[in-house]
């Protein structure tokens, strides 16, 4: 009884989740058996000694990668869901031009920039690409929070206080959930974007899967570029679709 | 009871409700009317504090508002508006049973609540409970909303248009069963509208709001019959005023006792209004007309003269 259930359970689960987990497998596949690739990228690099890069596996890399991209799109969520929440509250409505204008900035800065500021600050490592990631992965977080609370209808919020509920519940029983579709469709964008970022990390000696691109570039070894852009490119369409799939289901 | 006692709202410079003294009784239905931005949402927003007022004192069974907690107080007081403010990504049962919750009932009784209020607002629990805002109709989501507001039974409810946004027919509907509701509930409602036929319709007393400050209050057909000044007059319809006077007897109340002569053809209901009356005398090309009950049997007939109220010997 309870197996069939299970089964039915997993069918609908894979029914709706093929396509995130097709490009897992495959960022698995091509993160496991890279080397099986040899004889491809052997022809795309006839002229190097070595075409496939060994220094550290991909396993590992993408571990780091995924690290270095989770912790900053967590602080980066939290500080931006934070920061659209307070200044939408009546006591902070006075900073909410700032913020906006602020979350901004952040885009416009490359993160490259952030990288060479954040270096003497901080020094070398894992420590100044979170920061980058942070703030560059900020202003989508921080304008999908604020369009998501600013655009609930007033009539609703002022039904919600009218009935009798405090500002915490009205807050995360009406406003957050209300908003959640908006709030999440900018962790996605935050979240994909800094995949593709996380890996200049490499350039200030956070390794990750920016590793083998960057080698290759250095060494003027295409093969090595394509082994650190396949897995990241796989990696972003996989989290982009995850997000696709969990944003149809708050919809 | 509502009273409130020389109450002011400032708004920064603007004065939004200027010095208003009312008194609803319990079990009282109140119908706050006036032009657009003449303060009545204020007026009703200051009673459950979601605006607080600048001055005077409010005061709800002898307490002011104010030694209420806010929470509290609006659990007591149930809130209906215009555009409903159902929370869409509640069902129709969630969203009738939430003040029960804040209120921490128990679940069975929240749960038998609501299928009471569903049942009472004509609303099937098979086919609306799970359903969600945005899939009924105006006057479906107003109903819930109603529910919404009746759903702990407080003593008090404040309604701000309810039925502004509806077609005619919805609305009539509704009014019609929100009177039934009161006849039954006898809950204390403030109710606000600009339409004063509705006002007319519903209110045991009437209050006309001008530029923040009341002009006129009393019972509909005292204000009907003699309007305190030009505005008064006109919102009550102007040359029309007569018919607004029809409209608020009732046949029963002008009828004479059948009388030997050939009944009439032309029938109206006895719970109908003088101004129905004279419609249907008008439609049937008819001086005189049949009362009838529910069952349709006559039980008396009224003329036109005896309709009108004309002075014998004129
Ligand atoms: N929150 C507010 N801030 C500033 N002015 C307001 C506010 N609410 C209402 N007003 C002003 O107060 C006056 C009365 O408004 P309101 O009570 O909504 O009128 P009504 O409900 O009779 O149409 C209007 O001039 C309106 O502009
Ligand atoms: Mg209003």
């Amino acid at each position: 009884m309870s197996e069939r259930a299970l089964a039915f359970g997993l069918a609908a689960a894979l029914r709706h989740w093929w396509l995130p987990l097709v490009w897992l497998g495959l960022l698995l596949l091509a993160s496991l058996g890279m080397a099986e690739l040899e004889a491809g990228f052997r022809w795309l690099e006839p002229d190097s000694r070595e075409v496939i890069y060994r220094r550290t596996d991909f396993l590992t890399l993408l571990g780091r990668h995924l690290l270095v991209v989770g912790v900053a799109s967590l602080l980066a969520g939290l500080a931006g869901v934070g920061a659209a929440v307070l200044v939408t509250r009546p006591f902070g409505r006075d900073f909410l031009p700032l913020v906006a204008q602020l979350a901004s900035m952040g885009q416009t800065f490359p993160p490259v920039a952030v990288l060479a500021l954040a270096v003497p600050v901080l020094g070398f490592g894992t420590l100044p690409i979170i920061v980058a990631l942070v703030l560059y992965g900020l202003l989508p977080i921080v304008r999908n929070s604020l369009a998501g609370l600013q655009g609930i209808d007033p009539a609703v919020q002022e039904a919600a206080r009218g009935m009798g509920m405090s500002k915490g519940q009205v807050l995360r029983q009406v406003e957050l959930p209300l908003a959640a579709p908006v709030i999440l469709a900018g962790v996605r964008t935050s979240v994909t974007i800094n995949i593709a970022t996380a890996a200049l990390g490499a350039t200030v000696g956070a390794s990750n899967l920016g590793d083998p691109i960057i080698s290759g570039i250095v060494n003027g070894n295409t093969a090595y570029i394509v082994q650190g852009a396949l897995p990241i490119g796989l990696l972003a369409l996989t989290a982009d679709s995850a997000f696709e799939r969990l944003l149809r289901h708050l919809r | 009871m509502i009273e409130l006692f020389d109450v002011t709202k400032r708004f920064g410079s603007e004065t939004a409700v200027d010095g208003i003294s009312l008194r609803v009784e319990r079990g009282e239905f109140c119908a706050l009317v006036g032009t657009s931005g003449c303060g009545k949402s204020t007026t009703l927003r200051m009673i459950n504090r979601l605006i607080e007022h600048s001055a005077g004192e409010i005061h709800l069974d002898g307490q002011p508002v104010r030694n209420f907690d806010e929470q509290t107080l609006r659990r007591r007081i149930g809130y209906v508006i215009q555009s409903t403010g159902l929370f869409p990504h509640w069902t129709v049962a969630r969203n009738i049973g939430l003040v029960p919750r804040l209120l921490k009932w128990p679940r069975a009784r929240i749960q038998a609540r609501v299928e009471e209020l569903m049942t009472l607002l004509g609303l099937p629990m098979e086919s609306f409970a799970d359903k969600y805002p945005h899939q009924l109709s105006g006057g479906q989501a107003q109903r819930v909303g109603v529910a919404r507001a009746l759903a702990a039974d407080p003593e008090i409810l404040l309604m701000d248009e309810p039925f502004g946004a509806l077609d005619p027919i919805t609305r009539d509907a509704l009014q019609e069963e929100l009177r039934d509701l009161q006849s039954r509930l006898h809950k204390t409602i403030v109710f606000v509208t600009h339409d004063m036929d509705e006002a007319l319709r519903l209110a045991d007393r009437l209050v006309v709001m001008d530029a923040g400050r009341i002009v006129q209050q009393g019972v509909p057909l005292d204000l009907v019959r003699e309007p305190a000044d030009a505005f008064v007059a006109s919102l009550l319809g102007g040359d029309d005023r007569g018919f607004k006077e029809a409209a608020l007897t009732r046949v029963g109340a002008r009828m004479l006792p059948l009388s030997p002569r050939l009944i009439a053809r032309a029938r109206v209901h006895r719970e109908a209004s003088l101004r129905q009356a004279l419609a249907v005398m008008f439609r049937e090309h008819a001086d005189r007309l049949t009362v009838v009950d529910d069952e349709d049997m006559p039980v008396g007939e009224l003329s036109l003269r005896r309709l009108v109220g004309a002075r014998p010997h004129e």
